[in-house]
């Protein structure tokens, strides 16, 4: 009697090791070690570069030379640095998003540069209502309130520059800048390295 | 086929992914090169994962990816797993 009472106590033991094994297994899989605040710090880096480079050097290839290089730059450490980590469905879906938003933002920069018939007022509202909602559809995606804020800023910089003059509306825009792509890609790279500390520590217990 | 440790915990992992290289299924699961290769293959022949082979950067990747047969397959496993453990519960 007790060595059945034994046996069936061992099965239910193997049989909960195994569904614990499945748990544990999907939790490590869906842990997302990817990084990337610093392409919002680079990102905004070139756009005080371009800024910068537009006003004082008077080109009208400032944006799209700027932006073209960023792009490259971007897509080269990305993809040494994703082919470390596998691609999740939420992960390809942020990234589309991205990806739309910066086609549409390098297609707008450049033709709005090189016709030079928009006034600056207009090109920060564009810029940042495109960023905005760039930063409110990966906030929803990944439920994550600090960028929403950050997709508010956008936007309400869009809305006052539709209002203010040349000189308030670079004001909104180096500010919001400096908000949400330096102090959030900084926020972001902090973030992430806490993450993957704490996994780093997580790992010594993985087993299979 | 799915009831080896190694073999469910890979086929747990891809579930949870669209594609995974063999290096990061190594790292999660710290197993051995040889035996890892080995679990995959049993996996590929049996139709439950697919492998792509190509170069990034000049660098051979090998991709691994769940297919629909290996999901089921998943599915039914954990369902039969819950059935025992009621049973062995109750029993």
């Amino acid at each position: 009697m007790n060595t059945n009472q034994d046996a069936q106590e061992l099965a239910k033991q193997e049989l909960t090791a195994r569904l614990s094994l499945i748990e544990t297994m999907i939790a490590e899989g869906r842990q997302t070690t990817e990084s990337w605040g610093w392409t919002f710090v680079l990102w905004g880096v070139a756009y005080y570069v371009a800024i910068a480079w537009s006003t004082w050097g008077h080109s009208n290839f400032a944006w799209p030379v700027t932006m073209i290089g960023t792009s490259i730059l971007t897509a080269v450490v990305a993809t040494r640095m994703s082919s470390k980590h596998p691609e999740t469905t939420m992960g390809r879906a942020i990234g589309a998003i991205w990806m739309a938003i910066g086609a549409a933002l390098f297609i707008f920069c450049l033709s709005a540069s090189i016709a030079g018939r928009i006034d600056l007022q207009t090109f920060i509202a564009a810029v940042g209502a495109m960023l905005g909602a760039a930063n409110a559809a990966s906030s929803i995606i990944l439920k994550w309130g600090a960028q929403f804020m950050c997709a508010l800023v956008w936007w309400v910089a869009a809305a006052i520059s539709c209002f203010a003059s040349a000189s308030q509306s670079s004001i909104v825009f180096l500010a919001a800048i400096f908000l949400c792509q330096i102090v959030f890609g900084g926020y972001m790279m902090l973030s992430e390295a806490r993450e993957r500390k704490s996994q780093e520590e997580k790992s010594g217990a993985a087993h299979a | 086929m799915i009831h080896g440790k190694l073999r469910l915990a890979l086929l747990s992992l891809l579930s949870t992914v669209e594609e995974a290289e063999f290096t990061w299924l190594r790292a999660k699961t710290n197993s051995t090169d040889g035996n890892l290769g080995a679990q995959l293959l049993k996996l590929e022949e049996a139709g439950y994962v697919e492998v792509e082979k190509k170069f990034v950067l000049r660098k051979p990747q090998t991709l691994y990816r769940m297919t629909q047969s290996g999901r089921q397959a998943l599915t039914e496993y954990v369902q039969a797993l819950k059935q025992l453990l009621g049973a062995a519960i109750n029993g």
